[in-house]
């Protein structure tokens, strides 16, 4: 079953140095939280879709698509019920509220995006050696990776428990919600036993490997910056710089939007 | 004589919280380049041993160990694991969990980058290892998308390429089906002809220890018996009396008699040529006809596939245009190698999955009418694995799972229960916590929930692998008696002798397609077509065939004996 996160594409971003992917995946954090008006979220936005369509990480954003449905719809509601603004459009609901609403969802959906973007395309070795270099310690940077890795271990085993308790008769499409949630237990507790048996052999497969045998250690693959990274490196500060610049000269906010 | 290159004093390991030695006063020495099959029943303490050998235990595993391991001269108390890994490595039998890189050359080069390998070093022995196990092509990929066979040659490149003086393997290819195993075996037989390398392997396949040097016995945390192969595969007792599956040939001509015990068809065909043995062809036809005639007893179709096709989303065609019966009291077997479409066939059966083309009937109705859960009533399926199901604190919780959800009343739920691990062999067990059991008592507990329903049908998927011969024995008789008692037993498999033992029927299947179908007696007479699929029959049965018969079992031939009846 393809349950890998990362998607071997050999794209343009796949190819660039994890160093620009992460620190590019920072600056763009940076770029999302400036503006509160989404109008002017408009260009970091379709620089995030150009990312999304050239890695093919929409695939990715695809598999996650009720979640993302669930988080922009409760967010719409959410952010408008905690603000509000002069011109009143309906019930609860004010032309402010509801573009600071908008602009807040994009800014989730943007920062999951990227983060999917940095996974998608960048090896879990690459992010790793990435970190590490730089200056993130290599057993953080190994802590981080594992439990990536645990990701698509443990979608896959759910599947196969879910299919073992629906032949038993488990029902998990009916009852009230309640119900529902006490049926997730024949679920739970087998993936818990297996995700726990399994690391268990992870560890000792690491140790009789040599993991933290000396204090130094090789790093088998190597990057070097090309052209393409120095100057994709330079245009994402140059963006963030006059992002940063726009924003302090008093553009993109919402006017007459309160906030609770 | 040389120093031993392993050696183990004494040795006596508790696991905490266990009351019982795990091992219990261990002597035993490993020689230079030799290659040790350690075997024995579940429990023995063969992964306990193997486990001491590059320092696990006593670091890893929380418990307390007296005496002393000793490998070429570093005593293992003494080494973290990491500076062991230098000198031996350790093959695990779980092939998904002993991997964590994205890519099967990263794979191979966390050991040595590990011990700050230069890198021009460490690219020579990715090449050097994986164009040995026969991986080069794939060594961009990731090993999520390895079979189980490539994931366990890859652990072993992996481990190699930290050029260990000793290899280690726990149970390598138990979860393996047989193709793979046969690719990882024929590695172990390189890797033994190295003098460079000396070999452990914890092994339940008695055909592959006729490559080892030496064997040794374990039983409840001692050694039983250690000695030269052809000593110890002729001693049939006492391997059967410790659970070890012994030969089918020596097993044979034990029973006629002979001293000097054949292990090897060839030599088999050899001794049976000397004694002048013959075959009663009278016999022979009469176990033929009494199987036919039970056969054509059962006429009552009970699942029916008509050009059953299956493709999963993502494009996968796993099935393609099946069309069988299977009959009401039928004890039908399901073999061929992973991906062969097997599982995905069964799981039409209790509507886990419907016909993307095609039809399914059980009881002459489509299953995509029935839907899962009514289905799941008469057609009840046992996962391979027990821990993918088992949540429950008590046996008896777990049994009764699947009655509580159907809304029986308590009474008849007590009773279900009851007689759900009567026929398992749990009966008195109600209150045990299941994940203390062993795993074939997990695998028991399992079946047992399923019965509990009261389905017509019984679906095993794998229900031997990961037990030893005695367990598969019992859980096989097991499987019988309830077939006896009138339930339909479908089961897939991938050890051989268990299908020619206990299987009526079987279905071969190979890429999506059922190639070969019959008596179980008719499929082992196929052997290209079996090869075809990669499987192969066991020793015995190509012995007899090398005689001209199909002969199942030992006993079975033994009856058939010219001069036998006298």
């Amino acid at each position: 079953m393809d349950s890998e996160i990362y998607l071997d594409n050999n794209s343009f971003i796949h190819r660039l140095d994890p160093r620009v992917k992460i620190i590019i995946f920072l600056l763009t954090f940076v770029a999302i939280l400036l503006f509160e008006n989404p109008l002017w979220m408009l260009p970091i936005m379709v620089l995030i879709l150009i990312q999304l369509f050239v890695s093919g990480a929409v695939k990715n954003l695809r598999r996650i698509r009720y979640i993302l449905i669930v988080l922009t719809v409760s967010s719409l509601i959410l952010w408008n019920l905690f603000s509000t603004g002069e011109t009143q459009l309906f019930w609860r609901i004010s032309l402010e509220s509801m573009l600071f609403a908008i602009a807040r969802t994009m800014l989730m959906v943007l920062m999951i995006s990227t983060g999917m973007i940095l996974i998608s395309s960048t090896r879990n070795e690459e992010l790793i050696n990435g970190m590490i270099k730089l200056g993130m310690p290599y057993r953080v940077g190994f802590a981080i990776s594992t439990a990536l890795r645990l990701v698509p271990t443990i979608a896959s085993s759910t599947v196969t428990i879910s299919q073992a308790q629906r032949s038993r008769g488990l029902d998990l499409e009916s009852g009230s919600i309640f119900e529902r949630i006490k049926k997730f237990l024949p679920l739970l507790v087998p993936v818990f036993i297996s995700t726990i048996r399994s690391t268990n052999i992870f560890g000792m497969a690491l140790e009789s490997k040599g993991f933290g045998a000396r204090e130094d250690r090789t790093f088998y693959l190597e990057f070097t910056m090309g052209t393409a990274d120095y100057i994709v490196l330079t245009l994402s500060i140059l963006f963030v710089l006059a992002s940063i610049y726009f924003a302090i000269s008093g553009y993109g906010r919402i006017d007459g939007l309160i906030r609770f | 004589m040389t120093e031993p290159i392993v050696s183990l004093n004494d040795v006596i390991y508790r696991y905490r919280g266990q009351k019982t030695r795990a091992l219990d006063g261990i002597n035993l020495a490993l020689k230079r380049g030799e290659f040790m099959m350690l075997m024995g029943p579940s429990e023995a303490g063969k992964s306990t041993l193997a486990a001491t050998i590059n320092g696990l235990i006593p670091h890893f595993h929380m418990g307390g160990m007296k005496g002393e391991v000793i490998v070429m001269g570093r005593k293992t108390k003494d080494f973290s694991v990491a500076k062991m890994a230098e000198i031996v490595g350790m093959v695990f039998q779980d092939f998904e969990a002993q991997l964590f890189s994205t890519n099967v050359e990263l794979e191979v080069a966390f050991g040595p980058e590990n011990f700050a390998v230069d890198r021009k070093e460490i690219k020579a022995r990715i090449d050097e290892n994986l164009s040995y196990v026969g991986l080069e092509a794939a060594r961009n990929r990731p090993p999520s998308t390895l079979s189980g066979g490539q994931k366990q040659k890859l652990a072993i490149a992996s481990v190699l390429a930290l050029k260990p003086k000793i290899l280690v393997m726990d149970e390598p290819t138990t979860d393996l089906d047989p193709i793979s195993k046969m690719g990882v075996f024929e590695i172990t037989h390189r890797l033994c002809r190295r003098d460079d390398l000396t070999l452990l392997i914890v092994e339940h396949e008695t055909e592959e220890a006729l490559f080892a040097d030496r064997i040794a016995l374990m039983k409840d945390g001692k050694l039983i018996k250690v000695g030269p192969t052809r000593e110890i595969l002729s001693d049939v007792e006492l391997l059967e009396s410790l659970g070890v599956m012994p030969l089918g040939i020596p097993k044979f001509f034990k029973s006629v008699g002979v001293e000097d015990l054949p292990l090897t068809p060839d030599e088999g065909l050899q001794k049976f040529k000397d004694l002048n043995l013959k075959i009663s062809d009278h016999e022979y036809d009469q176990i033929t006809t009494v199987e036919q005639a039970a056969l054509a007893e059962m006429t009552e179709p009970l699942i029916q596939c008509r050009n059953l096709s299956h493709t999963y989303p993502g494009g996968v065609n796993a099935l393609k245009d099946v069309t069988l019966d299977i009959h009401k009291g039928e004890m039908v077997a399901i073999i061929g190698q992973n991906g062969s479409g097997k599982t995905t066939l069964a799981k039409h059966f209790n509507g886990l999955l419907e016909p993307t083309e095609g039809e399914v009937l059980v009881n002459d109705k489509p299953t995509r009418e029935q839907g899962i859960f009514k289905l799941g009533q008469s057609v009840g399926y046992v996962f391979q694995n027990p821990d993918h199901q088992i949540f429950s604190e008590k046996v008896f919780d777990e049994v009764a799972f699947s009655p509580k959800l159907r809304n029986f009343s308590e009474k008849e739920i007590n009773e279900r229960v009851t007689e759900a691990l009567e026929a398992v062999g749990l009966a008195g067990q109600e209150e045990e916590d299941p994940f203390t059991l062993t795993k074939s008592g997990r695998q028991r507990v399992a079946v047992a929930s399923v019965l509990a329903s009261n389905p017509d049908v019984l679906i095993l998927d794998e229900p031997t692998t990961g037990l030893d011969y005695s367990e598969q024995r019992s859980m096989m008789d097991m499987v019988r008696r309830l077939n006896q008692a009138g339930s339909t037993i479908i089961f897939i498999t991938h050890h051989m002798w268990v299908v020619a033992e206990y299987a009526k029927r079987g279905f071969v299947m190979k890429d999506g397609d059922i190639i070969l179908e019959g008596r179980t007696r008719e499929i082992f007479s196929q052997g290209d077509i079996l090869r075809e699929a990669f499987l192969r029959p066991p020793h015995f049965v190509e012995f007899s065939h090398r005689l001209g018969y199909t002969f199942l079992t030992p006993e079975e031939m033994l009856s058939c004996l010219e001069g036998a009846h006298d």
